[in-house]
């Protein structure tokens, strides 16, 4: 069986590449480093896969807002390699600057290039945070967290920017359509607003969305530190299946790809 | 004319630039008029029209949802006081680039450049100008980098007239003039000055600029290693040289894993799967003593590059760093004039190296923070780095004659000029006033860029040779590379960031993010290709030719023409005296306290030993996915653990250690056996996780007050104690540095010198990453055994007599041979799996250990102090070597240590406090959460 090609993307600052390649190979895609400027150069093209996967960083130094620049280069230059990608039912990933970008180029939640509606804003806290965190997943019809609703995940942090914030009413609306993944939760399990469980200052304790087709997804914390049994911090303590838990969400778009 | 976007956040919407700010005044400066800061960002556009401005607003700068903005219009209306703070011009904004490209990305045409800074309202009726100047003085600019904009600029484009290449008239000098010449420039004594003298003499003509700044230069004590290589006389006769010594003793101990040592940017070992690992530690104590922010980002910036720069290109996968100041809460009378306050250093220090990492994607997972007073003289900022490369491109490449010299990465300005010859001066009064211009602001995306290219390149074998472009510019990295060929460079052939740069400042500059390449003229094209490819720019500023000269043009007049063997073999041998004096220090007292509980909140909440949660949460550790052990583990992820493991190729089970370790106070008791404390305490560190003791290599940094004979007696004493260590445990040092500069001497006659540091860093290789072990408890009711060499009596030096207010004379006296033998117990213990926990006793002795382990597992502990031991010794003395271990209860320990000293101490339990006993007598019993509350409080009030 052929196995999905997931294109990771590369610009100047983007740093978890090569761990969002290892995470998509872990669960049986095929993988291609991509450089924006191959894409704007036409040597690749954004048809010849079926994930794209927007990695963390800090895109061209997140100058002005983050993953500004790199939103506005990719409207600017790929506006409709990507909208064809989209059409095409295929996958998008964005984690951490990722989640940036997407929400910055408007693709997230609601797959309009150009309207921003939602934002990531400097953390609360006004500075990075690094920290493994509780998130709940939500049930949605987001593709990349099959069968993993009402579960608590562990998984790490590490952002200047990852307050998720918007106006009540888009809030409001993406409340409505279920299109929240995932939330920061306490240790109990339930969504929190209260710092440093919820590291961001959230709205809603909001960690991750999805559009509505629940194709296109977006999360602040890194689910690709977190594919083998040795990068959980407490591995030595717990049982395997909780240091694995975010194998899922890459095996899910693989899977899902899969069947395209 | 300038066009000008102002950004805010909206009214109700939280400004928590401007809430931090507001944190810093009440805390840092304790300023209470200011009632509310509110900020907006100032964006600066030449070359476009109000509308376009407007445009870029609206597609880039201004976020509607949360922001507001007006062109060419205040935005902060009714604050008491607007200050806006700015770059100063030839001070690069990293923001600015991207500003340019956004804007040509959507398609505005005629930008000629563009700026950021930030707008601060202060509002409050009470606020004085006085107050003002206090908050923008102490906390918002740092002179050497920003200033204050009173007006609108006229313009953004830097301009100016490059100087002229000057002739200086050293012949005809006396000894008066040769000393004036060098002083506050050059930084070389007289005898040297003379060498030059004679040797221009003997060419029959004077230097240039050019000439007498790049041997200057290479002549520092920062590139020369004078002191280190010097004749040493101590106590009247002659030793071998420092690093001689050190490198004789790597040499003889014939490690089969070393591939590479002390020749290269970094030492190599051997790693697995033809792979091997290297590593690397640097100071930047001058730059950051002055302008901490950037100076700690080009530290970090710098031994990066030393990891790319090391055999053909290596990537880089792990940052340290070590920091050494005066207490934050000193007060500031204390200050010496010239110096910076601790608080604010401490900040700005750890901002610098939590941005520059963060943002190149390297984690930062190992580090350390010590204090003393006597940092106030100079802090001590250390920063090491390690990395990953293919064996078989592991040794350093040697440029063959015809090979291109080739520039990668950032443009050349006029930053960090006479930046090596500063290093290797002391603190005075004028520092900061005449070497501002050795301090930049740091471009970790440029960095990262360059990197990725490099390894590129690497993978295709178009790499003859590559170094950093660090201290001393292209003129130590040009000069360095071609010292076996020669080398000829064309200095206006280098892309500068504005004009203005006289030839022999191109020559020196020390800008960052920049690499020098030997490339065969065949693969310069490739090069090339993958270089556009990334955004980086490339230059071919000459090539390495056969004549055994250091030659450079300027327009086609040549403005330097050097032997290169008197450039690195001319320098004189100096002969130095050493003589330490053991200082007369009081035996300590050891008193049994009145209130236990009070003694070990006091202990847990000292500076040194305190929770640095708040730093670690700054830092990306995670990034890259490799972190096998991250610094603080357990149940609330607050347990501190004493190594990083990691594990650099994905996928695999191999894990690489890295550790350190430093105790300068009892540097000041006896150098010699506080140098051994440092050794020990950095590879128990590495092998409490489960490090295999025969495959760690080990790292050397001195920093050291300015070497007058009883310091350099004293440097004598810990480089003995290096050699000693190396001999008995066959651990080598494959990669070193020493900075001797950090003495303070004032205008009155003041001097302070801060206590002497070795920081001595380990980093090896563990078969199975899976197979090691951390410092949190796993389980109640297991028994927690206490093992290693100690002499209980050996307190001085420790935490506890530093809080009773006297170091004391008798301190730990490890011995290497015995600790070697605990740590070849301790590896096979942890590999047999019977330990479930396991923490390397340190600074605070037993009790913090105990105490930290506790954490980590949220448990308690009952623990029994044998009869014959003094209470107070046998839970603070801080010999390093020893170990508490988790075993479960039905192991009996002597099976697993063998003839090791060990003992069961004591129980875990599910109460979660800490009781100790001795001869069954319950001594106290303290709650785990007031414990850790007294140990987190200090790091949390210095960072919000």
């Amino acid at each position: 069986m052929k196995k999905p090609g997931v294109c990771v993307l590369r610009a100047d600052g983007i740093n978890c590449d090569e761990e969002t390649y290892h995470a998509f190979e872990n669960a049986g895609a095929e993988c291609a480093m991509v450089h924006i400027n191959q894409l704007r150069r036409g040597e690749k093209k954004l048809s010849g896969y079926q994930i794209l996967a927007l990695p963390g960083g800090f895109s061209y130094g997140d100058d002005v807002h983050s993953g500004k620049i790199l939103a506005v280069e990719l409207i600017s230059f790929l506006k409709e390699q990507l909208m064809e990608f989209v059409n095409k039912g295929k996958l998008i990933i964005g984690i951490c600057n990722g989640f940036q970008v997407l929400a910055r180029t408007g693709l997230l939640p609601y797959r309009r290039l150009g309207e921003i509606k939602t934002t990531l804003m400097v953390n609360s806290s006004n500075h990075f945070e690094c920290r493994w965190v509780n998130l709940l997943v939500e049930s949605t019809r987001c593709v990349f967290t099959r069968g993993m609703a009402g579960r608590v995940i562990s998984v790490q942090v590490a952002n200047g920017g990852g307050k998720f914030y918007t106006t009540p009413d888009t809030l409001q609306d993406i409340e409505d359509q279920g299109l929240v993944v995932f939330r920061y939760a306490g240790n109990d399990g339930s969504p929190t607003l209260s710092y440093p469980a919820n590291p961001n200052g959230s709205l809603n304790a909001i960690a991750g969305i999805c559009d509505s087709t629940g194709r296109i997804m977006g999360m602040m914390p890194h689910p690709e530190r977190c594919v083998g049994k040795t990068q959980h911090p407490n591995w030595r303590r717990l049982p395997d299946d909780i240091s694995l838990c975010c194998r899922e969400i890459f095996n899910n778009a693989v899977e899902y790809a899969r069947q395209m | 004319m300038i066009q000008e976007v102002l950004v805010m956040t909206k009214d109700g919407i939280p400004d928590n630039k401007g809430d931090e700010v507001l944190y810093e005044i009440r805390q840092a400066l304790g300023i209470n008029s200011v009632e509310k800061v509110r900020t907006a960002k100032v964006f600066r556009f030449e070359g476009i029209d109000e509308d376009a401005a407007y445009f870029l607003a609206v597609r880039l700068l201004a976020e509607e949802i949360f922001q507001s903005f007006r062109v060419n219009g205040a935005v902060i209306n009714d604050a008491a006081f607007v200050i806006e703070v700015a770059y100063r011009p030839g001070v690069m904004n990293p923001e600015a680039a991207s500003l340019m490209k956004s804007a040509s990305d959507l398609g505005v045409d005629g930008l000629i450049a563009a700026d950021s800074s930030w707008q601060y309202g202060f509002y409050g009726e009470k606020i004085t100008g006085a107050d003002i100047e206090r908050i923008v003085n102490n906390l918002l600019v740092n002179a050497t980098v920003e200033y204050v904009v009173k007006e609108k600029p006229e313009t953004l484009v830097i301009q100016g007239n490059p100087g002229r290449t000057e002739i200086v008239p050293i012949r005809g000098m006396n000894d008066q003039q040769l000393i004036e010449l060098s002083r506050d420039k050059l930084f070389l004594n007289l005898e040297e000055m003379k060498v030059i003298q004679n040797y221009f003499s003997s060419l029959g003509r004077d230097p240039t600029d050019c000439e007498i700044e790049i041997i200057a230069q290479t002549w520092s004590e920062h590139c020369g290693h004078k002191t280190f290589k010097a004749r040493l006389i101590v106590d009247g006769k002659e030793k071998k040289p420092l690093l001689k010594r050190l490198r004789d003793a790597t040499e003889e101990s014939k490690h089969p894993l070393v591939l590479s040592a002390f020749v290269d940017n970094s030492g190599v070992m051997d790693f697995y799967d033809g792979m091997a690992i290297c590593g690397k530690v640097e100071t930047h104590n001058s730059p950051s003593a002055i302008e901490p922010y950037g100076g700690a980002m080009t530290g970090s910036g710098g031994v990066f590059r030393d990891i790319v720069g090391t055999g053909l290109g290596a990537k880089v996968i792990a940052s340290t760093d070590m920091f050494c100041f005066a207490p934050p809460d000193l007060p500031a009378e204390e200050i010496p004039p010239g110096c910076l306050h601790p608080h604010y250093l401490l900040r700005r220090a750890i901002a610098g190296i939590r941005d520059y990492g963060n943002r190149i994607g390297i984690p930062t997972n190992n580090g350390s923070l010590h204090f003393h007073r006597d940092f106030r003289a100079k802090p001590t900022v250390i920063a090491g780095s390690y990395g990953i490369l293919p064996a078989a491109a592991c040794q350093k490449g040697q440029p063959k004659p015809g090979d291109r010299v080739i520039a990668m990465g950032g443009r050349t300005g006029r930053d960090g000029i006479h930046g090596a010859t500063f290093s290797s001066g002391e603190m005075t009064d004028r520092t900061i006033d005449v070497n501002a211009s050795a301090v930049q602001i740091g471009h970790p995306i440029e960095e990262k860029r360059m990197f990725d290219a490099i390894l590129t390149a690497r993978d295709e074998g178009l790499i003859r040779a590559i170094t950093d472009c660090g201290a001393g510019g292209f003129a130590s990295a040009v000069g360095e590379m071609g010292a076996e060929t020669g080398a000829r460079i064309a200095l206006d052939l280098a892309p500068l960031k504005y004009p203005g740069l006289s030839p022999w400042e191109i020559l020196l500059s020390e800008s960052q993010e920049r690499m020098v390449l030997s490339v065969a003229p065949e693969h310069v094209e490739r090069l090339f290709e993958i270089c556009r490819d990334n955004n980086v720019e490339i230059t071919v500023l000459g090539e390495f030719t056969s004549d055994g000269h250091f030659s450079a043009t300027y327009e086609g007049r040549e403005v330097m023409n050097l032997d290169m063997s008197f450039l690195h073999g001319g320098l004189p041998q100096r002969v130095l005296n050493a003589a330490w004096k053991r200082p007369s220090l009081d035996a300590h007292q050891i008193e049994t306290p009145a209130d236990w509980p009070g003694l070990y909140k006091k202990v847990m909440g000292h500076l040194n030993i305190c929770s640095k949660d708040p730093i670690v949460r700054m830092y990306d550790h995670g990034v890259q996915g490799t972190c096998a052990l991250p610094p603080f583990t357990g149940v609330h992820g607050d347990g501190p653990n004493d190594a990083a493991i990691i594990t650099p190729i994905l996928g695999m089970p191999y894990g690489m250690v890295i550790a350190h370790g430093l105790n300068p106070v009892l540097n000041l008791i006896d150098p010699y056996y506080g140098s051994i404390w440092a050794a020990a305490e950095a590879v128990s560190n590495a092998v409490a996780c489960g490090a295999n003791p025969a495959e760690i290599t080990l790292i050397d940094n001195f920093i050291w007050p300015f070497p007058d004979e009883e310091q350099l007696g004293a440097l004598d004493m810990a480089v003995d104690a290096c050699v000693d260590f190396v001999r008995a445990t066959g651990m080598p040092f494959i990669s070193g540095k020493d900075s001797l500069s950090s003495t303070y001497r004032g205008k009155d006659g003041t001097v302070i010198r801060i206590p002497p540091v070795l920081c001595v860093s380990a980093f090896g290789r563990i078969p199975d990453a899976a197979k090691t072990v951390s410092a949190d408890f796993k389980a109640t009711g297991s028994h927690i055994v206490l093992f290693g060499y100690r002499d209980t009596k050996e307190m001085a030096g420790s935490v506890y007599c530093q809080i009773h207010g006297a170091l004391g004379s008798n301190l730990p006296r490890i011995n290497p041979d015995n600790l070697m033998r605990v740590l070849k117990t301790l590896y096979r213990a942890v590999g047999s799996g019977k330990l479930q926990a396991c923490h390397d006793i340190s600074e605070g002795g037993l009790a913090v250990a105990l105490a930290e382990m506790c954490f980590g597992g949220d448990t308690g502990a009952v623990i029994n102090i044998p009869e014959d031991e003094d209470a107070v010794n046998f839970l603070f003395n801080e010999t390093a070597g020893c170990f508490l271990a988790e075993v479960s209860a039905g192991l009996n320990p002597a099976a697993i240590f063998g003839d090791i000293p060990c003992r069961i101490i004591g129980v875990t339990s599910t109460d979660k406090s800490i009781t100790v006993k001795q001869s069954e007598e319950e001594l106290f019993t303290l709650e785990l959460g007031e414990l850790k509350t007294a140990w987190q409080q200090p790091m949390k009030e210095v960072f919000r």
